[in-house]
C-alpha cells in the first residue's frame, strides 16, 4: 500500500488537475456560448480550488489513510456539472454554486461526526426512523409540493429540497447493519419447503418491512427511479451479505410483479413506460423528451459540437434529468465516455474499500453505497438513452440539484470514513485519526 | 462476502458497457439516421443560432441578412428587398426549409464550406472556439437596378425576364411574376409562416413555382433562332432557297393546314422570312432539314438538357426526339416553328440568345460573383466556364444578321427595340396555346457587333390574338433593360466584366468548391 503522505499528496495533484480541467472546460464553454472568455473565470476556478483543499485538509486531519482518488473524482464531476449547469443557466449556476459550498460543508461535517463506522452501526434504528421519517415528509400537507407529477419535494421558505435524497443514505446505513448482525442466520436456510431451503421470514421482517414501507411511500409519491434504485440497493445487499442466489431470483420476482401493478394503478409509469416502448408515436407528448435526447446525443456524433455550442434548448429538464444529454451532444461519445469512466472508477473505488474493509457493517455500506452510486448512474444515463423507461432521477454530483449534491457529498465522506477504517492496522488508526501526522512519524 | 463484492462491481461494470454500447450506438452508427429525421428540431434550432451570411447584389443591394432576435431561434432572416429578388435567394425558412440561393449556397453562407485553417493567433483562436467564426457572404451577379426594371416592366402580370452577360453567363436579372415576400416564411412565428405559406400557395401554385428558370413555355417564333442556325449548320443552300409567299402551308400526311399568323402572307429567302417571322416558310425550313438535323440542332442549344445554373431544380427545356417525328410528320413543322412539344424556360431562351451573341459558345449560367468571408475578404471568386458550343461562329454571325434585320428592317417584328445608337438584335415569339391564347416571347441582344447583354422575355397566357404579341409586349422591357444596362455599364465599370477576370488577390480556388454539395 502506498504510504500515507503519498496518498494525500496525489490526492492533492489530482485537485489541482481537476481544478486546471474544469477551467478549461469552463474557458471554452465561454468562448462557445458568447465568443469571449467568461469574466467570472477567475473567481470561479478560485472558489473550486479553495472548496477542494478544504475538503483535502480535512482529509488530512480526519482521514488520512482514505483512498486518494475518490474526492477528485467527485471534484471534477462536480466541476463539468457546474459548467454545463453555467451554460444552460446562470441562475440556476449561482444555486448550484451554494449548494456545492453547502456540499463541501457536508462532507467535513460528515468526517467529524462519524470517526468511527461503529458509531453508526449501532444508530440502526435510528437511522430507519429518520429515513422513513423524511420519506413522508413530502407528503404532509402544506410542505410538500408535487413537481412534474411527482411528490418528493418539501419547500420551507424558498428552499426546495428532495428529502428522498438524504433517506436514501439512511436507510443503506440500516440495512447494512441489520444484514451484517444476521448475514449468518440469513444466508442458512432454517426451513425447508420441498427441496428448497428457505429463510425463517422472522429474521427477515424488519428490513422487508422497511423496504415495502419506503418503496409504497416511493410510489405514492411517483418517485419511480428512486423506487427501482431502493429495490436494487435492498437485493443487491442482500445478496452481498448472503450470497445466495435464490435471492436474485426472488428479487426479479418482486420486480417483475411490482412493475406491473405500478403499470395497472400509475399513471405516470404508464406514461413513461408508453414513451419508452414507441417514443415516436408519443413523439409531442411522453416520448417527446426522449426523442429530443436522441436526436441531441446523436447530433453530438464522435466529438461533440463543442462547449457551449448546441442548441441545448430544445431539451426539457436540460440542467437536471437530462443533462448527461447536454454533455453527450457538445463533448461528444468521447467526452460522455469519459464521464462515464470517471463514475465507473468512482463505484469501483467504493467496491475496492468494500473488499479490503474487515467488518461486515462496513463491508456491506461500502458495497451498498457504491451500488447507490452506480445504479443511480445507470438508471439516469440508460434512461436518456431509451435503454430503459426514463425516470427524473438526478446524475450525481453533475445534475442540477441541492439535495443530491448534499447527499451524495455525505455518500462521498461515508465511503471515505469507510476507507480510512479499511487502511488502519488495528483500533489505533481510530483513535489517531484526529491526529494523522503523528501516526505518520510512528509508521 | 467479497465474492459477492466482486460480482456486484461485475455487473455494474456490465451495466456501464451496455450504455457505452448504447452511445456508440446513438452518436457513431445511428446519427446520420437520427440526424434526417423530420422531427429532429435540433439541426435546424442550431443552424438558427448562427447569424447566416448576407447575399448582395452585384451593386452593392443587401437582398438577404441576419437579424439577432430573443427568441429561441436566434436569428432572423431577413430579405430587405422583399419579392424583387425572391426567385433568386428563395427563402430560409424554419418550417418550409429553403429554396433558391439560400439553398444551395447554405454551406456557404453558414461557413461549412470555409477550409478549415489552424488557428495562429490569440484572436484567431477565439474565432476558432467561437461557433459564428465562419459564416460567409456571397455577391450576386444580378443587379438591383434591372430586377426593378424588369419588375415595373412586368407592372404585375405573369411573366418572366432573364438577362445574362454572354460572355461569363452571369445572370443579371431574373424576375418572375407571381413571386412573393419570403419575409413571412422566414418568420420565427408559425402561424405566420403557415399563413404565408397558404398565401403563396394560393397565388402561385407554391413557392417553389419561380417560372424564370422553373417552369417551361411554348417558345413559338423564338425558336427560329435554333431553327436558322441549323439552316446553316446542316444545309447552307436552304438559306438562299426562295420560299413561295403563302398564307397557309399544306403538310404532308394530313389535310390540315399550317396558317401564318393573322393571316398574313409571305415567302421569299431566309432574311425575309426571319424578319417577318413567316411560320410557312419556317415550316418548310423544318420539313427540309429533316428531324435529325433540327433535333440536333435544339440539343446542343441546350434543350433535353438541365442548365447548369447555381440554383435548386431548374427545369429541363424540352424538344422532341427526332425519331418521334417519323410516325407524324406535320409535328417536325410545327416544332421548326416551336410549337407542338417544344418547351422552354425564360433561362434556356436567353441562353439560345446568348450563344448567338456568344460566338457560337453558351457559358455556364450562374448568380454567384463572389465569396467573401466575415472580414469583408474576398475567399473565392466564380470563373467563368463555357457550357455548350451550341454552333460555330460563322453560323452565329449569320443568325445575328437575321436578328438585327427583325429590330432594323421596317417590316421586323421587333422595331419596338430599336434604341437610338445601339444595334440591338432579337426574335419575337407569340406562340399558341390551343386556349386562344399566346405565350408572348422577345429574346434580344446588344450592342449586335459586340453584345454586352442577352435578355430573355416571356408574357403567358396573353388573351387578345390581335394586339398581344411578342414584339408589343415583351419587347419594351427587353428594351428597357438593354438600355438601362447599356447606359452605365458603357460609363461605368460594368459588374459583368469584374465578375470575369479573376481577382488576382483572392485565392483562385474556384467557386466550384463551395459550390459543390
Amino acid at each position: 500500500m502506498t504510504p500515507l503522505p503519498a496518498r494525500r499528496r496525489t490526492e492533492l495533484g489530482l485537485i489541482i488537475l481537476v481544478v486546471l480541467l474544469t477551467g478549461g472546460l469552463y474557458a471554452l464553454a465561454g468562448f462557445g456560448k458568447a465568443g469571449n472568455l467568461p469574466a467570472n473565470i477567475g473567481p470561479l476556478l478560485g472558489a473550486l480550488f479553495a472548496l477542494l483543499i478544504v475538503a483535502h485538509i480535512a482529509m488530512r486531519k480526519l482521514a488520512p489513510l482514505a483512498d486518494p482518488v475518490l474526492l477528485p473524482l467527485a471534484g471534477l464531476l462536480n466541476g463539468i456539472g457546474y459548467v454545463f449547469i453555467a451554460r444552460l443557466s446562470p441562475h440556476e449556476a449561482r444555486l448550484q454554486a451554494i449548494w456545492t459550498t453547502l456540499g463541501i460543508a457536508v462532507f467535513v461535517a460528515t468526517l467529524i461526526i462519524v470517526r468511527r463506522a461503529r458509531d453508526i452501526e449501532r444508530l440502526r434504528y435510528l437511522f430507519a426512523a429518520v429515513g422513513i421519517g423524511l420519506l413522508l415528509l413530502p407528503l404532509v400537507p402544506g410542505i410538500g409540493e408535487n413537481i412534474n407529477g411527482a411528490r418528493l419535494w418539501i419547500h420551507v421558505g424558498a428552499l426546495n429540497f428532495q428529502p428522498g435524497e438524504v433517506a436514501k443514505l439512511a436507510l443503506a446505513i440500516f440495512f447494512a447493519s441489520v444484514l451484517a448482525e444476521r448475514a449468518d442466520l440469513l444466508s442458512r436456510g432454517t426451513r425447508r419447503i420441498g427441496r428448497f431451503l428457505v429463510l425463517d421470514p422472522r429474521y427477515l421482517a424488519p428490513i422487508v418491512t422497511a423496504w415495502a414501507l419506503s418503496l409504497v411511500i416511493f410510489l405514492a409519491e411517483n418517485d419511480l427511479g428512486s423506487s427501482f434504485l431502493f429495490f436494487a440497493l435492498f437485493i443487491g445487499m442482500l445478496w452481498v451479505a448472503t450470497g445466495r442466489t435464490l435471492y436474485l431470483g426472488f428479487g426479479a420476482v418482486l420486480f417483475g410483479g411490482g412493475s406491473l401493478f405500478a403499470l395497472k394503478t400509475i399513471g405516470h409509469a404508464r406514461t413513461r413506460v408508453q414513451g419508452w416502448l414507441d417514443p415516436w408515436i408519443h413523439a409531442q407528448t411522453s416520448g417527446y423528451q426522449i426523442i429530443q435526447g436522441w436526436f441531441a446525443i446523436a447530433n453530438g456524433g464522435l466529438f461533440g459540437l463543442g462547449p457551449g455550442q448546441s442548441g441545448a434548448a430544445s431539451i426539457p429538464e436540460a440542467s437536471t434529468d437530462m443533462i448527461f444529454v447536454v454533455i453527450a451532444e457538445e463533448l461528444g461519445l468521447v467526452g460522455a465516455t469519459a464521464v462515464l469512466i470517471g463514475f465507473l472508477l468512482m463505484v469501483g473505488s467504493g467496491l475496492r474499500i468494500a473488499v479490503r474493509c474487515e467488518r461486515p457493517f462496513e463491508k456491506l455500506l461500502a458495497a451498498g453505497l457504491s451500488l447507490i452510486l452506480g445504479v443511480q448512474t445507470f438508471v439516469i444515463v440508460a434512461g436518456v438513452t431509451r435503454l430503459i423507461p426514463l425516470t427524473g432521477i438526478t446524475l450525481p454530483f453533475v445534475s442540477y440539484g441541492g439535495s443530491s449534491l448534499v447527499s451524495n457529498y455525505i455518500l462521498l465522506a461515508l465511503l471515505l470514513r469507510l476507507s480510512h477504517g479499511a487502511e488502519s492496522p488495528t483500533e489505533i488508526g481510530a483513535l489517531v485519526a484526529s491526529d494523522g501526522q503523528r501516526l505518520v512519524g510512528t509508521l | 462476502m467479497n465474492r459477492q463484492i466482486r460480482g456486484l462491481g461485475l455487473a455494474i461494470s456490465i451495466l456501464f458497457i451496455a450504455l457505452f454500447v448504447q452511445l456508440n450506438y446513438l452518436q457513431v452508427i445511428h446519427t446520420k439516421k437520427l440526424a434526417a429525421n423530420p422531427l429532429n428540431h435540433a439541426t435546424i434550432v442550431n443552424s438558427y443560432t448562427l447569424p447566416r451570411g448576407d447575399i448582395i447584389s452585384a451593386d452593392g443591394v443587401t437582398l438577404a441578412t441576419s437579424v439577432p432576435t430573443n427568441d429561441q431561434l436566434k436569428y432572423l432572416r431577413k430579405y430587405p428587398t422583399g419579392s424583387l429578388f425572391e426567385g433568386v435567394t428563395g427563402y430560409y425558412s424554419y418550417i418550409y426549409g429553403s429554396d433558391g440561393a439560400e439553398a444551395y449556397y447554405n454551406n456557404v453562407l453558414t461557413g461549412k464550406s470555409s477550409p478549415f485553417k489552424f488557428p495562429t493567433s490569440i484572436n484567431g483562436f477565439k474565432k476558432f472556439l467561437t461557433k459564428s467564426n465562419n459564416t460567409q457572404s456571397i455577391t450576386l451577379t444580378l443587379l438591383d437596378k434591372l430586377q426593378k426594371i424588369a419588375q415595373s416592366g412586368l407592372a404585375g402580370r405573369d411573366g418572366s425576364v432573364v438577362a445574362l452577360d454572354p460572355k461569363t453567363g452571369a445572370v443579371l436579372a431574373m424576375y418572375s411574376n407571381p413571386t412573393f415576400d419570403p419575409n413571412g416564411l422566414a418568420s420565427h412565428n408559425p402561424t405566420t409562416v403557415q399563413a404565408s405559406y397558404k398565401a403563396i400557395t394560393a397565388l402561385t401554385g407554391g413557392p417553389l413555382a419561380t417560372a424564370s428558370y422553373r417552369q417551361i413555355f411554348f417558345p413559338g417564333s423564338s425558336f427560329k433562332i435554333v431553327t436558322a442556325s441549323a439552316v446553316y449548320d446542316h444545309k447552307p443552300a436552304l438559306a438562299s432557297k426562295t420560299m413561295p409567299t403563302l398564307t397557309n402551308l399544306s403538310l404532308p400526311d394530313t389535310t390540315t393546314k399550317l396558317h401564318n399568323f393573322a393571316g398574313e402572307s409571305c415567302g421569299g429567302q431566309i432574311l425575309a422570312l426571319f424578319t417577318v417571322s413567316c411560320d410557312t416558310g419556317f415550316a418548310q425550313i423544318g420539313l427540309d432539314l429533316g428531324a435529325t438535323n433540327l433535333s440536333a440542332e435544339a440539343r446542343s442549344f441546350g434543350f433535353d438538357q438541365v442548365p447548369p445554373i447555381d440554383l435548386p431544380f431548374p427545369a429541363k427545356s424540352n424538344f422532341p426526339a427526332a425519331s418521334s417525328f417519323a410516325a407524324n410528320l406535320p409535328t417536325l413543322a410545327y416544332s421548326a416553328i416551336g410549337q407542338e412539344n417544344v418547351e422552354a424556360s425564360p433561362l434556356e431562351m436567353a441562353l439560345v440568345g446568348s450563344a448567338i451573341a456568344d460566338g457560337g459558345q453558351i457559358m455556364k449560367p450562374h448568380i454567384l460573383q463572389s465569396v467573401t468571408n466575415s472580414q469583408n475578404q474576398v475567399v473565392a471568386t466564380y470563373k467563368p466556364a463555357k457550357w455548350l458550343q451550341a454552333t460555330s461562329s460563322a453560323t452565329a454571325a449569320q443568325v445575328t444578321k437575321l436578328m438585327i434585320s427583325v429590330v432594323s428592317s421596317a417590316n421586323g417584328t421587333g422595331g419596338v427595340a430599336r434604341i437610338p445608337g445601339i444595334q440591338v438584335a432579337a426574335k419575337t415569339g407569340t406562340a399558341q396555346t390551343g386556349t386562344h391564347h399566346t405565350d408572348d416571347w422577345f429574346v434580344a441582344f446588344a450592342p449586335a457587333n459586340d453584345p454586352r447583354i442577352v435578355v430573355s422575355v416571356v408574357l403567358p397566357n396573353q388573351g387578345n390574338l390581335v394586339s398581344d404579341q411578342g414584339g408589343t409586349l415583351a419587347a419594351p422591357i427587353a428594351k428597357s433593360i438593354i438600355e438601362s444596362y447599356l447606359s452605365t455599364s458603357s460609363s461605368g465599370q460594368s459588374p459583368s466584366t469584374t465578375s470575369g477576370s479573376a481577382n488576382p488577390s483572392a485565392p483562385t480556388t474556384g467557386p466550384t468548391s463551395p459550390t459543390v454539395g
